[in-house]
């Protein structure tokens, strides 16, 4: 079965400027906000999923829950859907309270992970299943389930039976099921993790043209935070029931406010700071000058912002390494550098330029504007 | 060379086996159709038990008997055993050892010791309160008792196979709890509802300890009935109406064949 | 703890919706079993420690006279026929069972050496007999036994029994009658013992032991061992509290605990006597489940047996 997904909506001949203005119309409609106050969930007696969640996600963002298992992302979710409710707390979708209102009269509706395509129902009947719960005539049940195939590019998968469909039909059709009932917040649970690379990443950039084109309000969760900063507007990261920071990928990513979400964020370079005169500071690798540097006890070096340069050159925030490791990528490769009994990663791009060998030693050039501090 | 010949004796013992497991059952088919009455030598082909069979009230009454037993109990059961499966589904994660062994507890205890204590009870109810007069109405609450923890168990085994979220995407899909029973429980396990209600339908009609002793003078079911001319002395009839009942499992055997069939290919 | 201060109230009125709906779909079922066996169950539990009355019904005051009447002690002294009949039953089953396990093991085993096309099939084979009611079953043996028969014919001219009696009633015919109903019983769980055997083990045990006798005994019978004591429970209890077996094959010299029992319940016995009789096969049923169970958990197996 071949996975072809052809990305771009708005080329394709079905999509006619009606059905584009009545998208662009369910957008203004359909799009809502979110409030969580002081969400806390507690499971049996001493397990903590949510410990005091504040949020707001705004209408029409793609929004992402970003953490490690455990994190109490997918509680968060679950609640927002209705699944489970909060010890304490509130929770307003749209204006509305809907704190303890069951799933089933919530406008909210679900992509999960498993997908849950219902096995003893057709595709068709599963597409239907939630406009014919809501008591929807079965002329417009098919007329909006056949609009939604068309959208999606689900194309003769309608008339097929589950059993008979692939991982990433299965992911399209879930996600379709959920888009046919025109939601005010579409929640995705790790849609995307039981598929193999390439699928992921074409689906990835389908997810992200749908949710712009309907311009509905997304929250994704993941633990994957390529997959989290590629596809989001704004970034939650989560931790221990904990709300550790929120912003754009790139805030989140070049700006994260302490050592769990640079970690996380995959950031090896972490380094205390023992002393600090002005914008000088001292740690491990010896003295360097940060031109923003904050208050932070931490030093992040992004390894992707350090320029190497052949031999022993003198200068300022110029360190001296050896080599003890290469891997070489392709376009780029990841260098091991050892100076005194510290180490630091670093990475360069391949542009056709002499890439040192191990054992090599070269200078670390660190330029002071890329520097951050940041708290444990 | 001794692995062959191992194998050919292995051969010839099952051949011998199966000959032991179906010659009690082909004689009383042969004898079935013998045109004497004798229960020691066939003496030619000849239909006239069978005819007598129909005109036989008794047997014709015993048959009809056993067929109202074996649909009410099992609709009966169907009902407290599906919700009871279900129960021990949804409820899977806390302690219920208790209901596990409740559930057993038909299953494992000897026929005769299910069915002499329900007479007994019944009995003294009966004398207290006049209720519970040994019958047909006493014979399908014993069959309800048997046959409820095989319809929970199928039903209970049915939910366990399935993606526990189903149940979380039919509420976010606005199905109240009403139209989730309707729209989406029943369906997803009707295949484990149908083969409930024939097990339990087999386990009735196969049933003799527990109908004989909760039975009363005017419920006698077909193996009671049996029963009853067998001890009352032999006779061809019996062949008959038995044939018929090995008939019967025989269909159900090349069914249930044909299923497995299907599966494996 | 963030908790202090927090009204509990959604937590507990989830908690009371769950029980509700535990309530809701157990209660019926559970209390049907409960009313229509646990408590006759424990009701003939207290008969079988009540006098005999007139018409054999249960009376006051409380006594062990039924279980001592078991033992052997009669109204009138010394009276062994009820100890003998209990004595039988313990015979009967081992004996059955005992034959069952030597019929059921190389066929097991056989199938197994089956193409797997064919294993279902003849799985299915020696069930089906065993979906046929138990009473035509017993009669068909009562056919192929009864006097004047080839079978009897044979035995007759062997010398094994006197002329014109034929090979029922008798205690020969009643094994013959358990092993036949028991057979699939035992079949079923040795087979699944067989099919998940590690060939890897036999064939080491081949390379290590000379004779085939020792390999056998050292890789394959331990791993069929799990399998081989369910199909023992599941043939030995039900064997010890048969009834209609022994009833139509046994004749009054091949009677059961569970025709004494019975007998004891029809017209003018002893209730009593026969409720202390149930209490022995109740005690049996739970001690061979329990054995079960030990043996299961032992052997690192404890799966569970499909019928």
């Amino acid at each position: 079965m071949s996975e072809t997904i052809t990305a771009d909506v708005a080329d394709q001949p079905g999509a006619t400027p009606a059905t584009a203005e009545r998208q662009q119309e369910a957008a203004t409609r359909k799009a809502s906000s979110i409030e969580m106050q002081g969400l806390h969930k507690r499971f049996g007696r001493d397990t903590v999923a949510l410990d005091g969640v504040d949020l707001e996600i705004q209408a029409g963002e793609f929004f992402t829950l970003l953490g490690p298992s455990g994190c109490g992302k997918t509680t968060l979710l679950r609640i927002l859907a209705g699944l489970e409710e909060p010890d304490a707390g509130s929770l307003v979708v749209g204006g509305k309270t809907v704190t303890e209102v069951p799933p089933h009269r919530r406008s909210v509706n679900t992509v999960f992970q498993s997908y849950a395509l219902f096995p003893h129902l057709s595709v068709r009947e599963n597409l239907a299943f939630g406009l014919k719960m809501r008591g929807l005539p079965a002329a417009k049940r098919n007329a909006k389930v056949d609009e939604i195939a068309g959208f999606i590019k689900l194309g003769d998968l309608v008339e097929r039976r589950v059993d008979q469909l692939s991982g990433g039909q299965r992911q399209r059709i879930a996600l379709a099921r959920a888009l046919v009932c025109e939601p005010d917040v579409l929640l995705l649970d790790e849609p995307l993790s039981a598929l193999d690379a390439g699928l992921r990443s074409q689906l990835q950039v389908e997810l992200l043209r749908v949710q712009k084109r309907l311009g509905m309000t997304f929250v994704f969760v993941t633990h994957d935070q390529q997959e989290a900063m590629v596809m989001s507007d704004r970034i939650a990261v989560l931790n221990g029931g904990n709300i550790q920071q929120v912003g754009a990928p790139r805030e989140v990513y070049e700006r994260p406010v302490n050592a769990f979400v640079a970690r996380f964020m995959g950031h090896d370079n972490l380094y205390p700071v023992s002393a600090r005169h002005g914008d000088r500071l001292s740690t491990a690798l010896g003295e360097l000058t940060a031109e923003e540097g904050g208050e932070g006890e931490l030093l992040l070096i992004r390894p992707e912002t350090l320029d190497l340069l052949p031999g022993a050159v003198e200068g300022a925030n110029h360190l001296q390494a050896v080599v003890a490791e290469r891997l070489y990528r392709g376009s780029h490769a990841e260098f091991r550098l050892e100076i005194g009994e510290t180490t630091l990663q670093a990475t360069v791009n391949n542009r056709g330029r002499h890439l040192p060998d191990v054992g090599d030693r070269v200078t670390v050039v660190v330029a002071p504007e890329d520097l951050v501090t940041l708290g444990e | 060379m001794r692995k062959r010949t191992l194998q050919r004796g292995l051969t010839g013992f099952w051949w011998l086996t199966v000959a032991f497991l179906y010659l009690p059952l082909a004689v009383v088919v042969l004898f079935s159709f013998n045109a004497s009455n004798s229960a020691a030598s066939f003496s030619g082909f000849s239909w006239r038990w069978y005819h007598r069979l129909l005109g036989n009230e008794e047997i014709l009454s015993a048959f009809a008997n056993s067929m109202v037993l074996a649909i009410t109990s099992s609709v009966i059961a169907l009902a407290i055993g599906c919700l009871i499966g279900y129960g021990m589904y949804r409820h899977r994660h806390r302690k219920l050892g208790w209901l596990i062994v409740l559930i057993y507890l038909p299953i494992v205890l000897p026929d005769i010791v299910f069915g002499i204590s329900e007479m007994a009870f019944f009995v003294q109810i009966h004398d207290w309160t006049g209720l519970l007069q040994p019958g047909l109405g006493t014979m399908i609450i014993a069959h309800v008792t048997f046959q409820i923890p095989f319809v929970a168990l199928i039903v209970y085994s049915r939910f366990v196979g399935l993606d526990p979220t189903l149940f979380e995407a039919a509420k976010d899909l606005y199905a109240t709890p009403l139209k989730r029973v309707v729209h989406f429980m029943l369906p997803t396990i009707k295949p484990a509802l149908i083969s409930a209600f024939f097990l339990s339908f087999t386990l009735s009609i196969d049933d003799f300890v527990i109908s004989f002793f909760t039975s009363g003078p005017e419920s006698a079911t077909l193996p009671i009935y049996i029963w009853g001319a067998i001890k009352k002395g032999v006779s061809p009839e019996i062949n008959a109406i038995a044939a018929l009942m090995i008939g019967a499992v025989a269909v159900a055997a090349t069914i249930s064949l044909a299923f497995s069939r299907r599966r494996l290919t | 703890m963030s908790y202090t201060g927090v009204t509990p109230t959604a937590r507990s009125r989830a908690m009371v919706r769950e029980a509700r709906h535990l309530l809701f779909t157990v209660a019926p079922g559970a209390s049907w079993i409960i009313v229509f066996l646990v408590l006759p169950s424990a009701y003939l539990m207290g008969v079988a420690f009540m006098s005999n009355g007139p018409y054999g019904l249960p009376e006051m005051p409380l006594s062990l006279e039924s279980f001592k009447r078991l033992a052997g002690f009669g109204f009138l002294g010394w009276s062994p026929g009820n100890l003998y009949t209990l004595l039988r039953s313990l015979w009967q089953t081992l004996i059955s069972t005992g034959l069952v396990v030597l019929v059921a093991y190389p066929i097991a085993y056989y199938i197994t050496t089956c193409r797997e096309k064919w294993r279902p099939i003849m799985l299915l084979l020696v069930v089906v007999p065993s979906w046929t009611n138990q009473v035509i079953r017993t009669f068909g043996w009562m056919n192929l036994l009864a006097p004047g028969t080839p079978l009897s014919g044979l035995a007759e001219s062997l010398g094994l029994i006197a002329p014109n009696m034929g090979l029922y009633p008798s205690n020969f015919a009643v094994t013959l009658g358990l092993v036949y109903n028991f057979l699939p019983f035992m079949v079923l769980p040795l087979y699944a013992a067989f099919e998940k055997l590690d060939t890897a083990q036999v064939e080491a045990a081949q390379d290590l032991y000379a004779s085939p006798v020792r390999a056998f005994w050292h890789a394959v019978f331990p791993q069929t061992l799990p399998g081989l004591l369910a199909g023992i429970v599941l043939v030995a209890i039900p064997a010890f509290g048969m009834y209609v077996i022994p009833e139509l094959l046994g004749g009054g010299k091949g009677m059961m605990l569970g025709n004494l029992v019975a007998t004891q319940f029809s017209g003018g016995a002893n209730w009593p006597l026969g409720a202390a009789g149930a209490i022995l096969m109740l005690i049996a049923t739970f001690v061979g489940l329990f054995a079960m169970r030990r043996i299961g958990k032992r052997l690192g197996g404890g799966e569970e047996v499909v019928i």
